[in-house]
C-alpha cells in the first residue's frame, strides 16, 4: 500500500525542499572517487537526476540500492533548479535477476534508452512508471518460471526474450506516442507494403509524393510484420506471450522499429549498436 | 601578487577526482610553501609517468616496458588468469599476496547504455592470450560487484565456455567489519548463495 504521506514535499531552513517518491533507477555515472550521478524514473516528478555520496564505497550505507532497474523508496533534498542529493534510499524490489541475466539487462537497457531518448526530465507520469515497473515483473516472472524448466533449450528462450522485449518496445513507444504506423497508408489508410521511416508511417504508391519517395528508400513490410506489430499493440501484456511470430518477422520488426527511432532520436540507439556486437 | 596563478594551480588541482574547491586550495597554499626541489620532484613523477607508462603488451596492466612485472616474472602460475576491469584493481589484489597466478586488465566494463561494446574493451585480446597461450587452466572474473561487473562477467563467461576453459566468479557477499543489520538483500542473497561448508580447523 502506498502511504499519501511518503509523497509530500517540505522545506528545511537552507530552503532545501524534501521529495519522498517512489523511483526506478534508470541509469548511472561515476562521478568523480566514489560519487554516483542516478537517473530515476519517479512516481511524483517523473525523469529526475540525483546526486548520491559514496555509494560505490563497499562499506556505503546506500548498498546495491543505486544499481540499474532496482526500485527504491527514496528521499532527496536539494533546491529547485539544482540537481538533488539522496539522503535515503530503500529497495522495494531490485530487479537483480534481470541484472544478472546478460540478455533481459541488455534489452532492459534498450528500453531506458528510449524511455531516455524521448521523455523530458521532470514530467510526471504514473502511466508510464506502472507500465515500466509492470514490464520489469513481467520480465522477472519469466525469469523464474524459465528457471523451472527442465529444457536447456537456449535458443528458444532467448527467441522468447527477443519476442517479449520487442512487444515492450512497441508498447512503450505507443505510450510515449511515438509509435509508428505500420497498417495502412498514412493518408488515405490503403493497404501498403511500403514503410517510410523518416515520416514514421506506411505510404501508398499514390500518397508517396515524388519528394518524399526520392529522400529515403522505404522499408518492405510483410503481412506477418504487420500483424505482429497489430498484435502486440492490442494483446494485453500478460496474454502477449502467447505470441509465437517466426523469428524472421521478430527481426524484420525489430529493424524496422530500430530505422524509425534513430529517424526519430537523430542517431542510432547505443544499445542498438550493442545488440548488434554480441 | 596575482591570484590568477594561484587560481590556475587550484583549477588544475580540482581536475583530480575527490578534490573540492577547499582541497585543491587548501593544497595549494602548501605547495607554495614547500622547498622548491620537492616542488620539482612532483612535478617530474607527473611528468614521467606520462611520458614513460605504458600498457603491457599481454595483460594491459601499467608498465614502463613493454611487458608487465607480472608477466615478466617467472615464478608465476601461467594456468591462471584473473581478469579484472582497472590496473588499480589489479593492485588491491596483488596487496593480498594471495593470489600466484597472472591478470588481464579489460581497462573498463560493458554497458549497453554507455555504448560500452565488447570491442572497446581488451576482451579479445584475452581470448587470443588464452588460444595462443596454451597453457591457461582457469579463469577468474573479478570484475566489479555492480551492475557492469557482472554484465561483463556474463558476458565473459558466455565467450569462454566453447574454448572450454574452467571459468570461476569471485565470491560476492558481506564487507568483512560490516554488520548484516547494514546490508542491503541483494548483498545477503549473494552471500547466501556463495555460502561455504564450515571445515573443522583443529
Ligand atoms: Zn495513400
Ligand atoms: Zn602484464
Amino acid at each position: 500500500m502506498r502511504n499519501k504521506r511518503d509523497e509530500r514535499t517540505t522545506l528545511n531552513a537552507k530552503n532545501e525542499m524534501l521529495t519522498r517518491t517512489e523511483g526506478l533507477v534508470l541509469r548511472t555515472q561515476q562521478y568523480g572517487e566514489a560519487d554516483l550521478i542516478v537517473t530515476y524514473l519517479t512516481l511524483s516528478k517523473g525523469i529526475i537526476k540525483a546526486f548520491a555520496k559514496s555509494p560505490r564505497k563497499t562499506k556505503s550505507r546506500f548498498g546495491s540500492s543505486m544499481e540499474p532497474l532496482t526500485y527504491a523508496r527514496i528521499s532527496l533534498w536539494g533546491k529547485e533548479q539544482s540537481m538533488p542529493r539522496i539522503t535515503q534510499s530503500d529497495i522495494i524490489n531490485s530487479f537483480c535477476s534481470l541484472r544478472e541475466s546478460f540478455k533481459d539487462f541488455t534489452y532492459a537497457s534498450k528500453l531506458i534508452e528510449i524511455l531516455i531518448s524521448i521523455t523530458p526530465e521532470g514530467i510526471p507520469n504514473k502511466k508510464l512508471f506502472s507500465f515500466l515497473l509492470g514490464v520489469l515483473n513481467f520480465a522477472e516472472i519469466q525469469i523464474t518460471k524459465n528457471s523451472k524448466l527442465r529444457t536447456k533449450n537456449w535458443d528458444l528462450r532467448n527467441k522468447n526474450k527477443d519476442t517479449m522485449y520487442l512487444i515492450f518496445q512497441v508498447r512503450l513507444l505507443v505510450m510515449l506516442g511515438y509509435a509508428p504506423r505500420l497498417k495502412g497508408c498514412g493518408k488515405c489508410g490503403v493497404k501498403s507494403p511500403d514503410f517510410y521511416p523518416h515520416i514514421g508511417t506506411a505510404l501508398c504508391g499514390r500518397c508517396a509524393v515524388p519528394s518524399v519517395k526520392g529522400r529515403e528508400l522505404p522499408l518492405r513490410l510483410t503481412d506477418s510484420t504487420i500483424n505482429f506489430y497489430s498484435h502486440s499493440i492490442e494483446w494485453p501484456i500478460n496474454i502477449s506471450t502467447r505470441l509465437k511470430p517466426h523469428h524472421e518477422t521478430v527481426s524484420r520488426l525489430s529493424s524496422v522499429m530500430d530505422e524509425h527511432l534513430t529517424y526519430l532520436l537523430g542517431k542510432k540507439l547505443m544499445t542498438s549498436e550493442f545488440l548488434a556486437k554480441i | 601578487m596575482s591570484n590568477g596563478i594561484v587560481e590556475n594551480l587550484i583549477n588544475a588541482l580540482m581536475k583530480l577526482p575527490g578534490i573540492g574547491r577547499k582541497t585543491a586550495q587548501r593544497l595549494s597554499f602548501y605547495i607554495m610553501g614547500m622547498p622548491a626541489d620537492e616542488v620539482k620532484s612532483i612535478a617530474g613523477a607527473l611528468l614521467e609517468i606520462k611520458e614513460k607508462a605504458r600498457f603491457c603488451r599481454l595483460c594491459f596492466n601499467i608498465t614502463e616496458d613493454e611487458l608487465c612485472a607480472i608477466c615478466s616474472d617467472p615464478a608465476r602460475d601461467k594456468s591462471s588468469i584473473c581478469v579484472v576491469e582497472e590496473p588499480s584493481n589489479l593492485i588491491v589484489i596483488e596487496r593480498t599476496k594471495t593470489y600466484k597466478g597472472l591478470y588481464h586488465v579489460l581497462l573498463g566494463a560493458l554497458s549497453p547504455i554507455d555504448g560500452i561494446t565488447p570491442e572497446k574493451l581488451k576482451i579479445n585480446e584475452l581470448l587470443e592470450r588464452i588460444k595462443t597461450g596454451g597453457e591457461v587452466a582457469e579463469v577468474i572474473i573479478a570484475t566489479n560487484p555492480n551492475t557492469k561487473g557482472e554484465t561483463t562477467a556474463q558476458y565473459l563467461s558466455q565467450v569462454l565456455k566453447p574454448l572450454g576453459i574452467k571459468t570461476t566468479r569471485i565470491a560476492q557477499g558481506l564487507p568483512i567489519g560490516g554488520d548484516i543489520e547494514f546490508a542491503d538483500e541483494v548483498t545477503i542473497a549473494k552471500a547466501l548463495e556463495g555460502r561455504k561448508e564450515m571445515t573443522d580447523n583443529n
